[in-house]
C-alpha cells in the first residue's frame, strides 16, 4: 500500500514538473470541449489538434467530457487549468450559466478565456461582475437555422404545412435553432403543424415523425434541429412510402446526411464548419494576447449545404 | 373455483392486458387515426426494439438482478455489426449473416462478463452492470472513433421496411423472441429453475442445484437479446452510432415492471413484459396524436411506471389471499 502511494506521488510530481517545464517554453492553451462522444465535437477537437501541430508555437491540452450534460468535468478541467496557470483557456460551455463562476475564477487569476460554440449567459455574466459583451467566437445558430428554414420555405411555397423537430429542451443551441426556424416559418408564410422535441436522437426522431405523419398526413416539409434527428425523420418518411413527397432539412452537415442529400432524400443542411471552430477561437485568443482588443461576438460562417453546392 | 381461476388470471397477465385494451379503446375514441392500420403498424415498429431488450431483461429481473448496461451494449453491438456489414471485401449475404452473429456474440460476451463477475465475487448486478455500461459505451466510442456508420447494403435496408399484412418484419422478429422467451420460462426446466432461484435461492442450493450457472446464463440471454435488438435498430434506422441507446435500460426495466414482474424476483411473465412494452408505446403514440406536449408525455410515462408498482403491491396481497 505504501509502495503504491509512493509511486502515485512520484507520477503526480513528475507530471507537475513536466507541465511547469512546458509552460516555460511555449504558451499553453487549455481547450475545454463538450462531449467527444459527439461526432461534431470529435472533429472539432481533431481540427484543433491539427492546427496546434501545424502551428507549433503553442502547447494544446484538450479536455472532453463523457456526455453533453456532464458539467462537473468541465468545471474540474477549468480548475486544473487555473492551477496550472495556462496562458489561454478556450471554452465550449456545456451549461451557459453553470460555467460562469469558473470563467470568473480564471479571469481573476489573470488567464484569458475565450468562449466559443455556445454563448455564456448574459445575465449570469453580469451577476458575477464580468462584461456582458464577453468575447464569444462562434456561429449564429439562429441565422443558420433561419437560412435553411428559408431554403425549405422557398422550395415549398407559401402556406405549405411544416413540422419542426427540436433539440433538447433547455439547451441554448436548441432554443436558438428553434427561433431561426420560427422566423423562417413566419417569413415564408408556412403553416406550422407541430413542433416536438426528439432530444437530438435518431431513434426518438423516427418515432416522433412516424406518429406525426399519422396525425398530419399532408405535411410537406420538416425542419430538424440537427442531422442525427434528420436521419430518423428521413427513414420515417421512407417507411411511410412518402419518399419524395416531403422535404427535410437538418443542421450540422454530417457525412450520413450528405449521402441523403446526394440521393435526393434530404433537401439541405447547415454547415457551421465545426472542425475549424475551436482553431478559430484559439486564433482569436492569440490576437488578444498579442495586444489586439476584441470583445463581443466574433461570428464564424454558416452555410446552407444542398445538392447544388455539395461536392 | 371458476371465479377464483378468473380472479387469478386477472391478477396476472390478463389484468395488464385489460389495461392495455382499455388504453387502446380510449385512444380509438378520442384520436381519429389511432385505430388505423398504418398507425397500428407504426406502434408495432416503435415497440419492437424495447420489447426485445425487455425479453432479456425479464430473465435477469426474475432472478432479482438488474442490467443497466443494455443501452451501451446496444451501441457497441451496432458498431461492431456496422463495421462487419459495411465490409466491402465480403459478399453481401455473408456480411449480413456475419453482422448478426457478431452482434449476438458481442452481447453474449458482455452478458457473460456481467454474470461471471456478479457470481464470482457476489457483487450486486446493479454495480457490475453500471461498470459495464461505461465499458461498453467507451468501447463503442473507441472502436468507432465516435463516428456514425452508415451506407449499409441496400438489401439489408429494404428488408427493414418489409411488412406482411401490415405487420412489420421487425415486429414479427420481436414477437418470435417473446414467444421463445415465454416457452423457455414456462415449458423448460431452465425456466422453472429461474423462478425457483428468484423465489428462494438458498432452497435451490440446498436441493443440490447450482444457481450460479443459471444466473450467468440469464445475463448471457439478456446480452443475446440486446444483440438482436441491435440488428433491429440497424434495420429500422440504417445506421450504427456509438451514442445511441441512452436510457434504453430504463425503458426496458419499465416495460418489465409495468408487465407485472417483481423487482425482487421470482414473479412475472414474458407475456406481461410484452404488454408492458406495448402500454408504453401506445401511451406515447396516443398522447402525441392527441397533441399533448413532450413534457406531458414524459410525466404520463413516469406516472404509469409508479402506478404499476403500486398496483403490484396490492396484487401480491390479493394473490396471497386467494391462495390461502
Amino acid at each position: 500500500m505504501k509502495k503504491l502511494f509512493a509511486i502515485i506521488m512520484a507520477v503526480v510530481l513528475a507530471m507537475c514538473l513536466g507541465s511547469a517545464a512546458l509552460a516555460a517554453e511555449k504558451p499553453v492553451v487549455g481547450l475545454v470541449m463538450k462531449s467527444l462522444a459527439n461526432e461534431f465535437f470529435k472533429t472539432m477537437e481533431e481540427g484543433a489538434r491539427k492546427f496546434a501541430a501545424d502551428d507549433g508555437t503553442f502547447e494544446l491540452i484538450p479536455v472532453g467530457m463523457n456526455s453533453e450534460t456532464d458539467i462537473d468535468t468541465q468545471i474540474s478541467a477549468m480548475e486544473n487549468f487555473i492551477t496550472q496557470k495556462v496562458n489561454l483557456i478556450v471554452l465550449a460551455p456545456a451549461d451557459s450559466v453553470g460555467l460562469v463562476p469558473s470563467v470568473k475564477k480564471a479571469v481573476d487569476a489573470g488567464i484569458l478565456v475565450v468562449n466559443f460554440d455556445v454563448t455564456l449567459d448574459k445575465q449570469a455574466l453580469a451577476d458575477s461582475g464580468l462584461p456582458q459583451d464577453f468575447l464569444f467566437v462562434g456561429p449564429d445558430n439562429e441565422e443558420g437555422s433561419y437560412l435553411v428554414g428559408k431554403f425549405l420555405g422557398d422550395k415549398l411555397g407559401k402556406d405549405a404545412s411544416v413540422i419542426i423537430i427540436e433539440g433538447n429542451p433547455g439547451a441554448d443551441n436548441a432554443k436558438q435553432r428553434k427561433a431561426g426556424f420560427d422566423k423562417a416559418v413566419a417569413e415564408c408564410g408556412l403553416n406550422l403543424l407541430a413542433s416536438n422535441t426528439a432530444h437530438w436522437e435518431t431513434e426518438e426522431a423516427n418515432t416522433v415523425m412516424t406518429n406525426l405523419l399519422t396525425r398530419f398526413p399532408d405535411v410537406k416539409g420538416v425542419m430538424c434541429a440537427n442531422d442525427s434527428m434528420a436521419l430518423g425523420v428521413v427513414r420515417a418518411i421512407e417507411a411511410a412510402g412518402k419518399s419524395g413527397q416531403i422535404e427535410v432539412v437538418g443542421f450540422d452537415n454530417i457525412g450520413a446526411c450528405q449521402e441523403l442529400i446526394k440521393e435526393g432524400k434530404m433537401l439541405a443542411t447547415v454547415d457551421q464548419f465545426g472542425p475549424e471552430m475551436a482553431a478559430n477561437a484559439i486564433k482569436v485568443g492569440f490576437r488578444i494576447l498579442n495586444g489586439e482588443s476584441i470583445a463581443g461576438w466574433e461570428k464564424t460562417p454558416v452555410e446552407v449545404v444542398s445538392k447544388e453546392n455539395l461536392k | 373455483m371458476n371465479t377464483k381461476r378468473i380472479a387469478y388470471l386477472l391478477l396476472n397477465e390478463a389484468g395488464i392486458g385489460c389495461i392495455l385494451a382499455l388504453l387502446c379503446i380510449l385512444f380509438s375514441y378520442s384520436v381519429p387515426n389511432f385505430a388505423s392500420k398504418p398507425n397500428i403498424s407504426n406502434i408495432f415498429t416503435q415497440i419492437s426494439i424495447n420489447t426485445v431488450i425487455a425479453v432479456g431483461m425479464t430473465f435477469v429481473i426474475l432472478l432479482g438482478g438488474i442490467d443497466l448496461s443494455v443501452g451501451s451494449m446496444l451501441a457497441l453491438c451496432t458498431i461492431l455489426a456496422g463495421f462487419t456489414i459495411t465490409n466491402k471485401e465480403l459478399p453481401v449475404g455473408a456480411a449480413i449473416t456475419l453482422a448478426v452473429l457478431v452482434s449476438m456474440l458481442t452481447g453474449m460476451a458482455c452478458g457473460l462478463f456481467n454474470g461471471f463477475v456478479c457470481e464470482q465475487w457476489k457483487i450486486h448486478s446493479f454495480v457490475v452492470t453500471l461498470g459495464m455500461q461505461n465499458i461498453a459505451r467507451g468501447a463503442a466510442l473507441k472502436f468507432s472513433d465516435s463516428r456514425t456508420i452508415f451506407s449499409f447494403p441496400a438489401e439489408f435496408n429494404s428488408f427493414g421496411l418489409i411488412s406482411y399484412f401490415d405487420v412489420p418484419v421487425i415486429f414479427i422478429m420481436a414477437i418470435t423472441l417473446v414467444l421463445v422467451g415465454h416457452f423457455i420460462l414456462v415449458k423448460t426446466i431452465f425456466g422453472r429453475m429461474i423462478y425457483a432461484i428468484g423465489n428462494n435461492e438458498e432452497a435451490v442450493r440446498l436441493s443440490g442445484h447450482n444457481p450460479r450457472i443459471y444466473k450467468i446464463a440469464a445475463f448471457m440471454i439478456c446480452g443475446a437479446t440486446v444483440g438482436v435488438a441491435a440488428i433491429l435498430y440497424m434495420l429500422r434506422l440504417n445506421m450504427a452510432s456509438p451514442i445511441l441507446g441512452n436510457g434504453f435500460e430504463l425503458s426496458a426495466i419499465a416495460a418489465v415492471v409495468i408487465g407485472g414482474t417483481s423487482m425482487s424476483g421470482g414473479k412475472g411473465s414474458m407475456i406481461g413484459t410484452l404488454f408492458g412494452a406495448a402500454i408504453i408505446g401506445v401511451l406515447n403514440n396516443g398522447l402525441l396524436l392527441m397533441g399533448y406536449s413532450d413534457f406531458t408525455r414524459q410525466i404520463a410515462t413516469g406516472a404509469i411506471i409508479i402506478a404499476a408498482v403500486i398496483l403490484d403491491t396490492y396484487r401480491a396481497k390479493l394473490l396471497r389471499m386467494l391462495s390461502s
